[in-house]
């Protein structure tokens, strides 16, 4: 696993960083000299209109899009200037992923989801599942390991996602808009899962939301507007 | 009016801009029906050019006569002209003769000669001399009875031949070489129609001398008194010679035209194959958009769409997919039809009738039959993902997530009716013809296929679910989740399956059918082909065998070759019920020491000396087959002048022409009846040793200095080596048949997948984000592929050998007349069939390659 260190190492850091998105003729920034750094075990919550910039901020955090320009590291690797397979391990080894639409594969039971991260890094098989399984119980999700997604409910679905990206030990989870296709109560229990496991494991937690149900469990909350960054003074 | 307008602008709305939207896709389809459709009306509208040759060319030789006076097996003797001239029933009359022959010294080929008297013939048949030689106020029919040895060419002959009204041209025939002064041309129509223009005509007396046949002629057309009642035409066949028969002068053309389209309907079948793997390319792509736009779908009904106006739009779908591959048809068809038409009147002329298509016959009807099918055919496949569509709920507008796809559960739904078509074949197959077309049998054939697609999705899942967890040991985690994929996919991946699964099971029946047959040629050839020269008179090919060889020859013959064992022969072109037929008397002791038979029915130890002595005939498989008649049966036959009963005594193997053929003794037949006489004789040299070749030469070379001019020679081993050569010819249109639904089942497996990959980029995308290379999701859709291409060619396998053994036993059987010894060609099935998964596995490289064509960052994105 990744050594994240010495407190004041921070796990995120960028300077600068932009992506600038061209479509046919004009081009759209998708964030802007965004200057950001994150300590390790911090719980973020990224707030901003629809459109400001905070799907991008996350796809670069992520290693599924590269910044136009501006530097960016996170956990130590350099993600401006890198080849493609030098982001696929850094995908598998140091981030998990919770999406607004949950994005399960429909052809794999909750267990095989849970579990594919672990085989696509060609982790050992029965460790993985071990600790698949016993992320499910955590979760609540024990009776629910042999069912395929289209027979959960959107609570569900969600947390399955949550065991999915905490499979491989990730020292960053990012999540965007995880309540956004959920109801409240859902909501809550998502978002206080995610709390729970950035106290329980210290893991680094930035959630891109523009729902209010986080902001009292969060360490530092960021606004973004226009692809600007802007940091909020925070309560706790 | 203003419905239609509305729905057009929708159709364009909706569907056209989507299917423009993925050109590639559309494209491939649309050349996927386009290489079917074009392979099927080529086929169509080759065989029609020949059997429209035919027809044309049979009517303008029947002219206007309303019966036909023959001599069965012979000649009819002139002495039956004065019974007719005199008869009351009897209007007109005109006695007719043709043939073949050739000009000499020259690489022209053969062309036909109709010897008739001008003067009696001009009630029956229209023909019309060039101008110039009106102009001169001579009489030229006149001139055709007066001066022996003129003729009249056709435009087109006397162009080829280079010659021109008063030059001369040299003939050859059963006689010799004669020299004729050529009278005119004829203006093209009526007669000079006849063989694609290349005819010539000549005065009956002049076609007698020429040819010998002094006193004979082929037939005599006749035409009644109006009112003629059927009692004064029985009265006059009886006033006749009682071996005379009278005959519609349509006879010849029915039997012939029946086997033409026999033919014609069996390219076609085999052509359509392709059109049906083209609607398996449709109906994946309807399909997949039906279902992959199923919210837009539920968005339309939301906004007030019926149902039925959801089923006709995908319906419209299909139908402008059918209607654009078409178009493109259009031209592909003209460069199949260039080849086709020659490779398939060739193939006519040496099976079944002698055809001569000049032009293409354009007819509207195969063309309007060609554009129905093919419209048919894709509507048809769009029809199951329209339903599909219709039954979209509005409320699904509203609902979020993904739909798992509706996999197994249809999957094994589908088991029990696949099972019940593939059962279907056993009592199909043993079901008769109908009017001489094996419908049942084309009927099991359809049903197999059918059956074996519909098996597709739950063998496709079976397989996923059998291979996924060992493979992910093996092979890694792609297999594993191109597997998991799989076992819970729905029935659109199968498509391709069933795509491959036919085109499979096609090359796998057509190679074990061809070969069966070519092995079953190889052994007829080599027993019954025996012999190494093979002697007849001139022309005597092309003339069926008609004209014996003259007496002197014969007798030359016999002391020519003292070191060689000689088995004569004559044939007789016959029929029974209407069913042509050759009779072959033959020196059957002779040739038996040398030669035999493929026997099919019969014990050959007890009937071998029986047939030796003439106690009976041996049929061939085809004329049993075609007539009923079987061991143990007696063939009655009017033979020239004889009445001859024969019994049957066994049945065997004949590929030499799709009529039936009879053998018999020469030496019985000419002690109970009369002397036959000789139409050709084959040499086998006693002494075998290695210089038989040297021998043939030398013998073929003294026969060729003594009456080389009146003589057709071929080796044997040339002449089975021509056999052989003529049906692999016959089976290169097959093969290219084949081959197009090879390529267009690959066609259907880039569409597949490339749309599975379009349809799943979320899938995907979420691979990749959760820690898959590129390498690993490439891998994923190589794996689908791969899985797909197992069962399509294992089932394609099983599929092709039940295949093989309907086109052998039915098919065959019902259409021809006959059926092989099956023979598997294990080594072309097995060197063939893996290069046809590789190019199968080819074909997914597109879609391979089009995997991640967006960065995975696109997931964030919510529609
Ligand atoms: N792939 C893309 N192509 C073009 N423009 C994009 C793309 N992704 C995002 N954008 C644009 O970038 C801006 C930020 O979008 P996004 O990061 O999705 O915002 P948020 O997640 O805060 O709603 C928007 O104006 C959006 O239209
Ligand atoms: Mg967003």
């Amino acid at each position: 696993m990744m050594e994240t260190g010495a407190r004041r190492d921070p796990l995120i850091l960028t300077r600068n960083l932009t992506r600038i998105y061209t479509v046919g003729g004009s081009s759209v920034a998708g964030i802007n000299a965004v200057d950001l750094v994150i300590a390790p075990a911090e719980l973020v919550v990224l707030k901003g209109n629809s459109g400001s910039g905070k799907s991008t901020l996350l796809s670069l955090l992520a290693g599924l899009d590269r910044p136009t320009s501006g530097d960016l590291l996170v956990a130590g690797h350099d993600l401006g200037n890198r080849r493609a397979t030098d982001l696929t391990d850094f995908r598998r080894n140091v981030v998990g992923m919770v999406f607004q639409s949950f994005n399960l594969l429909p052809t794999l039971t909750v267990l095989e989801n849970v579990l594919l991260p672990a085989l696509l890094a060609a982790r050992p098989a029965e460790p993985a599942r071990r600790k698949a399984e016993e992320l499910l119980d955590w979760l609540g999700l024990k009776s629910r390991r042999e069912h395929f997604p289209a027979q959960l409910s959107g609570g569900e679905m969600q947390r399955t996602a949550i065991a999915r990206a905490l499979i491989n030990d990730p020292a960053l989870i990012l999540a965007d808009e995880p309540t956004g296709n959920l109801d409240s109560r859902n909501g809550r229990l998502v978002m206080d899962l995610l709390a729970e496991l950035n106290r329980r494991s210290g893991c680094t937690v930035l959630i891109a939301t523009h729902s209010d149900l986080a902001d009292a469990l969060a360490t530092r909350r960021l606004f973004l507007s226009d692809g600007a960054l802007r940091e909020d003074a925070c309560d706790a | 009016m203003r419905r239609l307008n509305f729905f057009v602008r929708v159709f364009v709305w909706f569907s056209v801009r989507n299917l423009t939207r993925h050109p590639g896709r559309a494209l491939i389809v649309v050349l996927g029906i386009a290489l079917g459709a074009a392979v099927f009306t080529s086929v169509r509208i080759s065989v029609h050019a020949s059997l429209d040759a035919f027809n044309r060319s049979m009517a303008h030789v029947a002219g206007a006569a309303e019966q036909v006076a023959v001599q069965p097996g012979g000649y009819v003797s002139e002495t039956a002209i004065p019974i007719l001239a005199h008869h009351p029933a009897v209007s007109r009359f005109s006695p007719v003769l043709t043939t073949y022959v050739r000009p000499a010294r020259s690489p022209a080929d053969a062309f036909f000669l109709i010897g008739i008297d001008p003067i009696l013939d001009r009630a029956f048949r229209q023909w019309q001399l060039d101008q110039g030689y009106g102009a001169r106020g001579q009489i030229p029919w006149a001139d055709l009875i007066a001066e022996p040895y003129t003729l009249i060419l056709s435009q087109p002959l006397a162009a080829e031949l280079g010659v021109a009204a008063g030059g001369r041209v040299e003939l050859d025939h059963n006689r010799g070489t004669h020299a004729f002064r050529v009278l005119a041309t004829l203006n093209p129509g009526g007669l000079a129609l006849v063989e694609g223009g290349r005819v010539a005509i000549t005065d009956i007396a002049t076609y007698q001398e020429f040819t010998g046949l002094l006193g004979g002629v082929d037939r005599i057309d006749l035409i009644f008194r109006p009112n003629t009642t059927a009692q004064q035409i029985d009265h006059l066949a009886s006033a006749l010679p009682e071996s005379l028969e009278m005959n519609p002068p349509s006879a010849a053309r029915d039997s012939g035209n029946a086997m033409i389209r026999a033919y014609q309907l069996n390219l076609s079948v085999l052509s359509f194959i392709s059109l049906f793997v083209g609607m398996f390319l449709v109906y994946s792509l309807v399909a997949l958009n039906a279902a992959a736009r199923r919210r837009e779908l539920a968005v339309m009904r939301a906004l007030g769409a019926s149902p039925g106006m959801l089923f006709r739009l995908f319906l419209a779908e299909g139908a402008l997919l059918g209607l654009a591959g078409w178009l493109v048809a259009i031209p592909l068809s003209g460069l199949m039809v260039n080849y086709l038409v020659r490779v398939v009147s060739r193939t006519i002329s040496t099976l079944f009738v002698r055809v001569q298509p000049e032009s293409l016959a354009l007819s509207a009807w195969e063309v309007l039959f060609s554009f129905g099918a093919t419209l048919f055919v894709s509507v048809m496949a769009a029809y199951q993902p329209a339903r599909a569509a219709m039954g979209v709920a509005p409320k699904e507008a509203m609902e979020i997530g993904q739909r798992m796809p509706q996999g197994r559960y249809t999957a094994r739904r589908l088991v029990l009716p696949a099972m019940g078509c593939i059962a279907a074949c056993a009592p199909l197959s043993l079901m008769r013809g109908i009017a001489g077309i094996p419908i049942p049998g084309y009927l099991a054939i359809l049903l197999l296929f059918v059956g074996f697609s519909l098996l597709a999705p739950w063998m496709l899942q079976g397989l996923g679910r059998l291979l996924a967890p060992g493979l992910r040991r093996v092979a890694g985690i792609p297999a594993y989740l191109a597997g998991c994929y799989l076992r819970s996919s729905g029935t659109r991946i199968s498509v391709s399956v069933g795509a491959l699964i036919t085109a499979v099971a096609l090359f796998a029946s057509l190679v074990i059918m061809i070969h069966s047959f070519r092995r079953t040629v190889e052994l007829w050839v080599a027993q019954t082909v025996s012999g190494d020269l093979f002697v007849t008179t001139k022309m005597g090919e092309i003339n069926r065998y008609r004209f014996p060889i003259p007496e002197e020859i014969v007798a030359g013959l016999q002391r020519l070759a003292p070191e060689a064992d000689v088995v004569e022969s004559r044939r007789y072109q016959l029929r029974y019920e209407g069913f042509p037929y050759e009779l072959e008397v033959l020196g059957m002791r002779t040739f038996l020491r040398h030669g035999g038979f493929v026997w099919l029915k019969g014990d050959p130890e007890t009937i071998l000396p029986r047939l030796e002595r003439g106690d009976g005939a041996l049929v061939s498989e085809v004329f049993s087959n075609r007539t009923g008649l079987t061991v143990g049966d007696r063939l009655h036959a009017q033979i020239e002048y004889s009445r001859v009963v024969l019994p049957v005594l066994g049945v065997v193997r004949d590929y030499r022409t799709d009529g039936g053929i009879v053998f018999y003794s020469w030496h019985r037949f000419r002690e109970l009846f009369h002397d036959p006489g000789w139409s050709g004789v084959r040499f086998y040299f006693q002494n075998r040793g290695p210089d038989v070749d040297d021998q043939v030469v030398r013998l073929r070379n003294e026969i060729a200095q003594r009456y080389g001019d009146r003589l057709d020679m071929v080796s044997g081993k040339a002449l089975r080596q021509s056999i052989l050569e003529i049906f692999d010819e016959t089976f290169a249109v097959t093969t290219i048949l084949l081959f197009i639904a090879l390529v267009v089942a690959a066609l259907g497996i880039t569409t597949t997948l490339s749309i599975l990959v379009l349809e799943r980029t979320r899938q995907l995308n979420t691979i990749a984000a959760v820690g898959g290379s590129e390498a690993q999701i490439r891998g994923i859709i190589l794996w689908e592929a791969a899985y797909l291409v197992t069962v399509g060619e294992i089932a394609g396998l099983v599929c092709g050998f039940v295949l093989s053994y309907l086109l052998v036993y039915v098919i065959n059987r019902q259409s021809f007349g006959w059926t092989f010894l099956y023979t598997v060609d294990w080594g072309a099935l097995a060197y063939s069939l893996p290069l046809i998964g590789l190019t199968a596995l080819g074909a997914a490289i597109p879609a391979v390659r089009s995997v991640l064509r967006q960065p995975p960052a696109t997931l964030l994105r919510e529609r």
